[in-house]
């Protein structure tokens, strides 16, 4: 099957929103109150009820002016997936698109993905006590629809198709826009699943890191250590079975004490 | 398994009871904790109806093996958790006699270095096992680059304990036949006390403390 | 919109002012970037820098209610840099054309136009001179010192950049740069457009915002032209639509004028309203005029009467007098009406100067609400500051189907009337409005017949055949293709016209069929040819674009006669007939006709038929003696401003708006250059909120997004009053104050003006008392599931209107901005 990849052109994107409501609405995923904290984006982060925001930034343009910068934050689906290495339970996993879904059945709340992800994207949700994030709307995608986000957009902003296509138009985009732009996406964790143009630097961006990949500890727990506490494991239980057999049981018996024979047993 | 006349006291009921508070939460948590490390082992959660209660069996279970845990600390810090040198150290030197012969390995107290290490390691580990843990069960509020090492301090844990407890098992029944009823009794027989703790045999009965199953204890001190 | 959205995509240059088409019209930004793709450069002009303006490529502040000025400016450039399109503005305007040399302009007559009396303008002098035959003269070389091309030279000489930048506040190298970069689609072939929307129309100036746009867009030859136009991007999905079938008190459907009391016949009335015009080879479109009124007395009242009588039923305006929506509040408050229909609005937060409104509606007997959700409006007399034990008026709420609860059409900014069909039924006892009308009906009808009354006949002699009709005359239930046939219009008798037999009763294909005898019927001659005999045009859903410009004429209809592109006529050179844009051609003359889209206006090329047909002489005008208030634009302050004196000339305000502060009430105060209110506040709309928040405050993903009122400022302003951002703050106007939380931010700037510091703030309006969680709640009311916070904005507003049609002047008024608690 072919990947599939979200493009996300944040030169195009106006901040309409209407991607983070169409998202509520397919989804069905509950409005919560909330509160204008200074700013137009709210909820202030991604909730379990909020599997994509668009954030809000407003920075200098270096000559007096400002520039109102919007991205819409949601799971970039990596190849190479902090969460599925984590997950226990087999609740998030690989699609056959390369999208990265999420089995809110088989999920335990152990919340391991929360800390793996590189782009802190789950969300635990206490009231269910599962955790929640964006599955690229695989219902639809599956139904050979795009997901709702991309759907809902008005300005092309947020585009979905095969991964080579979008790519190619990825970089396309980003040579028209010269300067700093980039793409930010097919060169981390093996390739993510949502593709972003990126006008600026990646650095100028709240909340998105610069050089994501599966953190060291992951890496050293499920690449290093889980076969190392087998590998241990199988060792002893070898080891005991080979000392009993060669070695033999210590004598702690006497000659004297009938009674160490049938404490032993 | 009735004491025998004869036998000698190495446990009181206390011990005893924070022994298996100790092994039967480790067990658990190691099930459990198995159960969810590898999805090859997932089915360890069928019989408790899924990945989710044995999630939640882990977790409560941690919570019993902490007090057990520090409860045992109390108990055994200063018989096991000492070095007796230099005796110690020439146990060491022949690994005990546990892995090729040795014609008289040094007389050891009450637990040898082996077991030393064994405690020392679940002690420690153990510590790291329930800080890990419940940074892991409750971690929201704390930086993910700290959380994260949560969970490989606790696979490290893993990695650590389960040899020693495997060993422990090994040793405390078939490995070294007659180890047994110390758990379960708190009786062992002379000649057991003698091959395995002949230092701390000799002391307590130096002070008149040792307790023999079927005869007045020592009444000195009374 | 002349033009219609996928048009935009067509723009060389898009000129967003007067509005936030990115978060307003999210949809219009699909356009917008595909012409931005194609090249096309974004210009957003805006006193706060919006979500629009983050996408453009030129970016320039002006304060609010200064657009004139602005703009003036860009004329003086044009016109000094001769970067008018020169044969479009020969040919196609009324440039050429000599004013009467009696007629004074502002800056030669004390900041007014010749004729100011009482607050009125005699507009004798606003004419042009004609020769023995009664033509126009003209003079084709533009440099008669009294040619309409002249004058608007002399006229806009005074809006020199640097007086402009004084007045806007916005620097001068910006004003440049959006001059330089607009400008260029002077050029013949580049097409420049403007959209804009309550930015430009909340002002007491506010059609002479849009008069001065149009009048660029002639010189640089973007009217008519694809990818040009000028543009209104209507604040509802049905605005276009309500106002073509007259919303508005003076006009009836299709634009046609209300009668007068001094109009006594229909010939009277006719004669009247039907310009004449002495140019030769003009088409004069509105010499139809009979016909257009004569079908509409037909579609009202069909053979129960003769047209005479029928002249005789229709509403009449008292002469001299205005029966805006601030009229009519204004007449409640003082205590004038008894009763008040609220259909489908909430005037208790959407009218101007909310307190005065909400006061208003406790002088009546009864109010009856209709609406779709509960609203501030129904519930006004428990509302803040009201004491339900001391108000008379009865509420009646009667609760109305959704949109997508019944059948029928909808007409959009870009003159496109699409049929919509029903969803779901609407819940609980909620009925479609044009069942309610048709209930009503009956019983006033029946009332009437009972009773008799003053021009009982206007209502008992009215055809009333909308569905399937029941054994008591009655019609059974609602059919809403019947409505959409009667606007149409049917041929009433069998009748040859254009050498063609139309038997009676078949629908009249075009409004060109239309008779003045009789005839005919036709609710709105603009809609004529909506539904004919070949079905319901709205309903067609063709999505083949055979013009290459994206008209998709094959997709819904579009008044008039599926013309996409108005004023098309103007899009080709008047001599060869051959498009100005090669690659963007509108119509195209195959040999022996045009092709592409519906032509407009334009004959055989070279005929010389000028082709702007709805006006008299045929031309674009640039002199435009028709308004109340100049027949050029000429920048007033806002009845609000910061500033002393207007800089342009002595007269301070729009002198032809009428002033409730002055003659009307003590509700009515007015602040300006008043240090309590320091700051210059406009309002605005957000993605998230429609209007008055009725529709959207009760969705919780929506109130989720956007919770709270709030007031935006800069952050200097912030720091000047010790405002943090997020924090809870009152602002105040004169009239009244809301509470809201604080946005500091840098997207604000204070203005230089005239070399002091002014701060502008600004507030959304979609906010009321009905959703917050303080409000108290009582057994049946529904609680929101996301609570908003904050009253309307327009309890701040102030009570007056543009010389024109009255819109409040929302977008521009003094106001103060202070902690909480200080």
């Amino acid at each position: 099957m072919t990947e599939k990849v979200k493009l996300y052109d944040l030169s195009k994107c106006t901040g309409c929103r209407a991607c983070q409501l169409a998202c509520k609405q397919w989804n069905q995923l509950p409005a919560k109150q909330t509160h204008n904290m200074g700013t137009y984006q709210n909820p202030s982060d991604l909730q379990p009820n909020t599997w994509n925001l668009i954030r809000f930034q407003e920075v200098s343009d270096g000559n007096g002016g400002v520039k109102w910068m919007f991205r819409h934050d949601a799971c970039m689906h990596c190849t190479d997936a902090a969460c599925v290495r984590v997950c226990p339970s087999g609740a998030l996993s690989h699609t056959k698109y390369g999208t990265v879904a999420f089995d809110q059945a088989k999920c335990i709340g152990c919340k391991e993905c929360i800390s793996a992800c590189p782009f802190e994207v789950p969300r635990y949700d206490p009231e269910k006590d599962k955790i929640a994030k964006c599955d690229m709307c695989f219902s639809r995608i599956d139904n050979g629809l795009e997901p709702a986000c991309v759907k809902a957009c008005p300005t092309g902003a947020l585009r979905f198709g095969d991964k080579d296509e979008m790519l190619k138009l990825a970089y396309k985009r980003a040579k028209e826009l010269g300067g700093d732009a980039s793409v930010y996406g097919d060169k981390f964790v093996g390739g993510t699943h949502m593709i972003y143009v990126l006008p600026e630097k990646a650095s100028v961006y709240d909340r998105l890191p610069e050089n994501p990949r599966v953190p060291l500890s992951i890496i050293a727990w499920k690449d290093w250590l889980k076969p190392l506490s087998l590998l241990a494991a199988g060792g002893v239980l070898a080891g005991s079975l080979f000392h009993y057999i060669i070695h033999g049981p210590k004598d702690t018996g006497g000659d004297d004490d009938q009674a160490s024979q049938e404490g032993g047993k | 398994m009735i004491p025998k006349k004869g036998m000698i006291k190495v446990s009181d009921a206390f011990e005893r009871i924070v022994h298996w508070c100790l092994a039967i939460s480790c067990i658990v948590l190691m099930i459990s904790g198995l159960g969810m490390m590898f999805h090859a082992f997932n089915f360890l959660a069928i019989p408790v109806g899924g990945l989710k209660n044995l999630k939640l069996i882990h977790n409560f279970t941690g919570l019993i093996f902490i007090p057990s845990l520090l409860f045992a600390i109390l108990v055994w810090w200063k018989e096991a958790g000492v070095l007796d040198l230099p005796d110690d150290f020439e146990w060491i030197k022949c690994a005990g006699g546990y892995l090729w012969h040795v014609e008289n390995p040094p007389e050891t107290g009450k637990y040898n270095v082996g077991q030393k290490a064994f405690f020392l390691a679940v002690a420690g580990f153990g510590i790291i096992m329930i800080i890990s843990g419940l940074i892991m069960w409750f971690p929201l509020s704390l930086p993910t680059g700290l959380v994260r090492w949560m969970y490989s301090l606790h696979a490290l844990g893993f990695f650590v304990i389960f040899p020693f407890f495997f060993v422990h098992l090994y040793l405390g029944t078939i490995g070294v036949p007659g180890s047994a009823p110390a758990v379960f009794t708190g009786y062992v027989t002379r000649s057991w006390c003698n091959k395995q703790c002949p230092k701390w045999l000799r002391k307590m009965e130096e002070t008149g403390k040792l307790e023999v199953y079927g005869e007045e204890k020592a009444v000195s001190e009374h | 919109m002349t033009n219609h959205w996928n048009d935009i995509a067509n723009s060389d240059c898009i000129l967003i002012m007067g509005s936030n088409a990115a978060s307003n019209h999210p949809i219009s930004f699909k356009y917008v970037t595909k012409a931005m793709d194609n090249g096309a450069k974004l210009i957003s002009v805006d006193p706060r820098f919006t979500q629009t303006s983050s996408k453009a490529d030129i970016y320039a502040a002006l304060r609010s209610g200064t657009d004139i000025a602005f703009l003036g400016g860009m004329i003086k450039y044009i016109l000094d840099n001769n970067l008018i399109q020169g044969k479009y503005v020969k040919y196609y305007t009324n440039a050429p054309f000599m004013v009467n040399p009696d007629f004074k302009m502002p800056g030669e007559n004390d900041g007014v136009f010749s004729g100011l009396m009482d607050g009125k303008y005699d507009k004798s002098t606003w004419s042009f001179q004609t020769d023995a035959n009664g033509v126009v003269k003209k003079d084709m070389s533009l440099k008669n010192p009294n040619c309409v091309y002249q004058l608007l030279k002399k006229h806009y000489s005074r809006y020199n950049l640097d007086v402009v930048s004084r007045i806007t506040g916005t620097p001068k190298e910006d004003l440049l740069r959006v001059y330089k970069e607009y400008t260029k689609t002077g050029e013949v072939g580049k097409a420049g457009t403007i959209m804009y929307a309550m930015g430009w129309t909340q002002h007491t100036v506010g059609v002479q915002n849009i008069r001065i746009m149009a009048m660029i867009q002639l010189l640089l030859g973007n009217m008519g032209v694809a990818g040009g136009g000028v543009n209104a991007l209507r604040g509802e999905s049905n605005v276009q639509g309500s106002t073509d079938h007259c919303l508005l008190f003076h006009i009836l459907p299709g634009y046609l004028k209300t009668p007068k009391a001094s109009l006594p016949t229909l010939a009277a009335y006719n004669s009247k309203y039907t310009p004449k015009t002495k140019e030769p080879k003009s088409l004069n479109w509105w010499k139809n005029y009979a016909k257009y009124s004569a079908s509409l007395i037909r579609a009202h009242y069909g053979m129960n009467a003769t047209l005479e009588e029928g002249y005789g039923y229709l509403p009449r305006l008292d002469d001299g007098k205005t029966y805006s929506w601030l009229d009519i509040f204004d007449e409640m408050y003082k205590g004038k009406f008894t009763g008040f229909f609220s259909w489908g609005q909430n005037p208790a937060c959407s009218g101007a100067s909310s307190n005065k409104t909400r006061q208003a509606m406790t002088k009546l007997d009864w109010m009856v609400n209709v609406n779709i959700f509960d609203s501030e409006t129904g519930n006004f007399w428990r509302g803040p500051g009201m004491d339900p034990t001391k108000i008379k008026t009865e509420v009646f709420s009667l609760p109305c189907a959704a949109s997508i609860e019944k059948e029928g059409s909808i007409t959009n900014s870009g003159r496109w009337m699409q049929w919509r069909y029903k969803a779901v039924n609407p819940p609980g006892d909620a009925m479609p409005d044009g069942e309610i009308i048709t209930k009503l009906f009956y019983k006033i009808k029946e009332l009437y017949e009972k009773e008799g009354g003053p021009l009982a006949e206007a209502i008992t002699k009215m055809t009333w055949d909308y569905g399937p009709m029941g054994a008591d005359g009655k019609i059974r239930h609602l059919d809403t293709h019947m409505i959409a046939k009667e606007i149409n219009g049917y041929f009433l008798e069998d009748k040859i016209v254009k050498g063609k037999l139309f038997k009676k009763g078949t629908l009249v294909p075009s409004f060109v069929y239309l008779q003045d005898d009789g005839s005919t019927s036709s609710g709105n001659w603009l809609y004529c040819n909506s539904y004919t005999e070949k079905g319901n045009m709205a309903a067609r859903r063709g999505k083949k674009d055979k013009s290459g410009i994206g008209l998709y004429s094959e997709w819904a209809w579009c008044w008039p006669i599926n013309r996409r592109i108005i004023y098309n006529g103007a899009s080709v050179d008047p001599i060869s007939g051959k498009p100005w844009d090669k690659e963007h051609p509108v119509i195209m003359w195959n040999g022996s006709k045009w092709v592409g889209d519906v032509p407009d206006g334009v004959a055989a090329p070279g005929s010389g038929r000028p082709p702007f047909i709805m006006k008299p002489h045929g031309v674009g005008s640039i002199f435009g003696p028709g308004r109340a208030d100049g027949p050029f634009p000429e920048h007033y302050e806002p009845l609000e401003c910061p500033v002393e004196k207007n800089l342009m000339s002595p007269q301070c305000v729009n002198p032809a708006i009428k002033r409730f502060d002055v003659d009307g009430t003590d509700v009515d105060k007015r602040a300006t250059c008043d240090p309590r209110f320091p700051f210059v506040c406009s309002t605005y709309r957000v993605s998230e909120h429609w209007q008055t928040g009725v529709m959207t405050r009760w969705c919780p993903w929506l109130a989720e997004m956007q919770p709270d009122m709030f007031v935006e400022m800069s952050v200097e302003l912030a720091r000047l009053k010790g405002i943090k951002n997020g924090e809870r703050v009152i602002v105040k106007s004169i009239r009244g104050e809301v509470e809201v939380v604080a946005i500091v931010t840098n997207r604000f700037k204070p203005f230089s003006i005239n070399g002091s510091v002014v701060h502008q703030v600004g507030i959304p309006w979609h906010f009321g008392w009905v959703t917050t969680a303080m409000r108290k709640f009582v057994h049946g009311d529904k609680k929101p599931e996301v609570f908003t916070s904050g009253d309307a904005a327009n309890l701040l507003t102030p009570f007056i209107g543009d010389a024109n049609t009255m819109i409040p002047e929302s977008k521009a008024f003094m106001v103060n901005v202070e902690r909480k608690g200080v």
